[in-house]
């Protein structure tokens, strides 16, 4: 048990924070929920009522979207796109998606290659691009459950305040939609693009996404 | 109460947005709740229609008319008829007669008509006689 929590570190850390905070958000979303039914003249709801709400859903959907996007765009963008002396790139000479050699896909492909990697074909294709894939995948996903959750808490809102609810396709060119996407887009780029700047000239001692303490501001992909 | 939420549900557990996740249910108890207002104005039975009406704009009315809400409320000033289109999101419901709209809410005890007699205004909220 303790090897195993030791093994998996980061994702049971990181799962156990998600959880942790999915909890404080569920809470503190019920009051702030029934803090504005009262004021809307509407009735209170238990945490499992708010739960199952879409406004809860809504608050939820908006950020997955938005961190799935983040590393979806990162995943691929770096790629193409290098940053001289960050760790988080690759280098200089390598743009682009590389030999199969450099790879290991195909006849370069050793036995403890995934299947599909040695495969070649269109099973080497998809798993080459399946990291992409999946990120972009829930990323769509949680942006339609966004749209959907958020079209029923705007048109709940929309008849709250006496005026007419909108279809789906409408709310899709709704200032709410767009705002709650973007002000999410905005900061998680923000943050992505700065931490390749930073991890230039700035380091974190034994942290894979920095260079090693003493490792030159020019050098690039080198980790520690 | 959070019957569109399912709708969501729906589309984060497998895309089938609406399929299968009709409100026809919560519309129901949102249009016999219009209904009963409307049929309850078109007697003129005032006391049956402030039965109708939510708690907040009973309050309302009493505040603005100075009397009771059987009082206050006059149902020859609002108009009546039968139920078309219901549209429920949230625990609020917009329900269309022949010649009036309707805004509702659902409370512990059921759907009550939050504004009636209601006028469209452009861009701007709805105009209503009770609730407004």
């Amino acid at each position: 048990m303790k090897r195993f929590l030791r093994d998996n570190g980061l994702s049971v850390g990181f799962g156990a924070m998600f959880l942790a905070a999915l909890v404080g958000q569920a809470f503190a979303g019920q009051a702030d929920f029934n803090d504005r039914q009262l004021s809307q003249g509407g009735a209170e709801v238990t945490l499992l009522q708010y739960l199952a709400s879409s406004d809860f859903a809504v608050n939820v959907a908006e950020n997955w979207q938005s961190e799935y996007l983040q590393f979806f765009l990162y995943v691929f963008a770096t790629v193409w796109l290098v940053q001289r002396g960050s760790p988080e790139s690759k280098p200089m000479d390598q743009i682009g998606t590389e030999s199969d050699e450099q790879q290991e896909v195909g006849r370069y492909a050793d036995e403890d290659s995934p299947k599909w990697a040695q495969a070649g074909g269109w099973r080497t294709a998809v798993f080459s691009r399946s990291l992409g894939i999946a990120m972009a995948a829930i990323f769509l996903l949680s942006w339609f459950a966004q749209s959907v959750a958020g079209l029923s808490v705007y048109n709940a809102e929309q008849i709250a305040e006496l005026q007419d609810p909108v279809s789906w396709p409408a709310y899709l060119g709704v200032a709410e939609f767009w705002n709650r996407t973007l002000q999410n887009w905005q900061s998680e780029l923000l943050a992505v693009g700065s931490l390749a700047v930073f991890s230039v000239y700035w380091r974190q001692r034994g942290s894979p996404d920095s260079k090693p303490v003493g490792t030159s501001h020019d050098t690039t992909e080198k980790s520690g | 109460m959070f019957r569109a939420t399912l709708a969501t549900a729906c589309g984060l557990v497998m895309l089938s947005g609406a399929a299968g996740c009709g409100t026809g249910q919560r519309e129901s108890g949102a249009a016999a709740a219009a209904e009963a207002f409307a049929a309850a104005v078109g007697r003129g039975d005032a006391a049956a229609a402030c039965e109708a009406l939510a708690p907040e704009t009973v309050a309302a009315l009493v505040a603005s008319e100075g009397d009771a809400c059987e009082a206050s409320l006059n149902p020859e000033e609002l108009p009546s008829g039968a139920v078309g289109e219901v549209q429920v999101w949230g625990d609020r419901a917009q329900v269309r007669t022949d010649s009036d709209v309707l805004f509702l809410v659902e409370l512990e005890d059921g759907w009550k008509v939050a504004a009636a007699g209601c006028r469209p205004q452009g861009e701007r909220p709805y105009k209503c006689e009770v609730g407004g």
